[in-house]
């Protein structure tokens, strides 16, 4: 994407986030959130955090690839189970980081 | 008035001190965040001016990695949109806290409302009452002090901005140093990854992660990246749908 182009995503996200920030301190101070929205917002973050990962892990190029020689799919496996087990986001970057190097002298 | 000024000092200070251990947690992502963008190519001060424009972890770190892999301008919006449209709920919950502002303190505070700066916030609004330890002593003279904890949020609000700013500046300046074969943006996917264990409690929340990564290589072939859109509201319809199906049941 060019420079330019970057700069107007950026500010297009930028002014729509302040508005979400601002939008019932200043608009619509008296409104009452209507519960389905309430729900949508708690699934939002692992739907898209689960549709990220699996973007990057599986899709090249728009096609879908699972290549089992492939160090960062594996690395991501191990990340997980840390993950899982520890809860710790740094930990699971760093396990996450350190198993694809080790890996990529494997393959 | 000496007493409300050194009250205001106060609270802004106390605010500045009770989000100051939540920076463990922001600088190192601030600062992943300047390396990963580097490394898709974003220009140095672009990076740093998105910290300041969006001001909002997740959906940076969501566009740096749509960036690479040359999604379009209108899925990373989206996807970035969706990520921080739940500031909207934190908006709500702070709204009638600061509805007697005026209006240029209103505007300032929802620039600060991030996800770390409401969490400290809120808590000071929910569980002290308008009072302070100060406002107790000078009610002895019989005047009531105002409510001064927008300056506690405002303490919250501005760590938070300069840390996250900081970090930015310093994953810029180290981040230039580390040549691309190391791959640091794969550190982003896990991230994202270590995020969502953490969310994976209800079976909603587990429902709407698995259809929005079934949902991801279902629709991969779509152009600019659109799929991953199509996958978050498909895990959305799919969290929605297991959620009521359980209220229906219970």
């Amino acid at each position: 994407m060019s420079t330019a182009s970057m700069i107007l995503l950026l500010m297009v996200v930028g002014g729509a986030t302040y508005l979400f920030r601002y939008s019932m301190i200043g608009l619509f101070a008296n409104r009452n959130l209507p519960t389905w929205l309430k729900e949508m917002c708690s699934y939002i973050a692992p739907a898209s955090f689960a549709a990220l990962t699996v973007s990057a892990l599986f899709i090249h190029g728009g096609e879908v690839s699972f290549a089992l020689d492939a160090p960062k799919p594996w690395a991501a496996l191990i990340a997980a189970v840390v993950a899982w087990r520890t809860g710790s986001v740094f930990a699971t970057i760093g396990v996450g980081m350190a198993s694809m190097y080790l890996l990529k002298l494997l393959f | 008035m000496a007493t409300i000024r050194a009250t205001k000092l106060s609270e802004f200070l106390a605010g500045c001190r009770d989000e100051a251990p939540l920076q463990l947690g922001v600088v190192p992502f601030g600062m992943l965040y300047a390396i990963a963008a580097l490394a898709v190519g974003m220009p140095a001060w672009l990076a740093q001016v998105s910290s300041a424009l969006v001001f909002a972890g997740s959906a940076q770190l969501a566009i740096v990695q749509m960036l690479s892999a040359a999604a379009g301008a209108l899925p990373i919006g989206l996807t970035a949109g969706l990520l921080n449209l739940r500031h909207v709920l934190y908006s709500a919950s702070v709204a009638e806290y600061v509805r007697h502002l005026p209006r240029r303190w209103r505007l300032l505070l929802a620039y600060l409302l991030t996800d770390e700066a409401y969490a400290v916030a809120i808590l000071r609004y929910q569980r002290q009452a308008s009072t302070s330890p100060a406002a107790i002593q000078d009610a002895r003279s019989h005047q009531p002090l105002p409510d001064l904890r927008h300056w506690y949020f405002l303490g919250c609000g501005f760590t938070l901005w300069a840390c996250w700013q900081l970090s930015t500046a310093a994953g810029l300046i180290f981040g230039a140093r580390i040549p691309s074969d190391w791959d640091i943006d794969f550190a982003v996917p896990l991230t994202f990854l270590a995020l969502l264990t953490l969310l994976l409690r209800e079976r909603a929340s587990q429902a709407a992660a698995m259809a929005a990564g079934l949902g991801v290589l279902a629709f991969a072939a779509l152009p600019y990246k659109l799929g991953l859109v199509a996958a978050i509201l498909m895990g959305l319809l799919v969290g929605f749908g297991v959620a009521k199906h359980k209220r229906s049941r219970s």
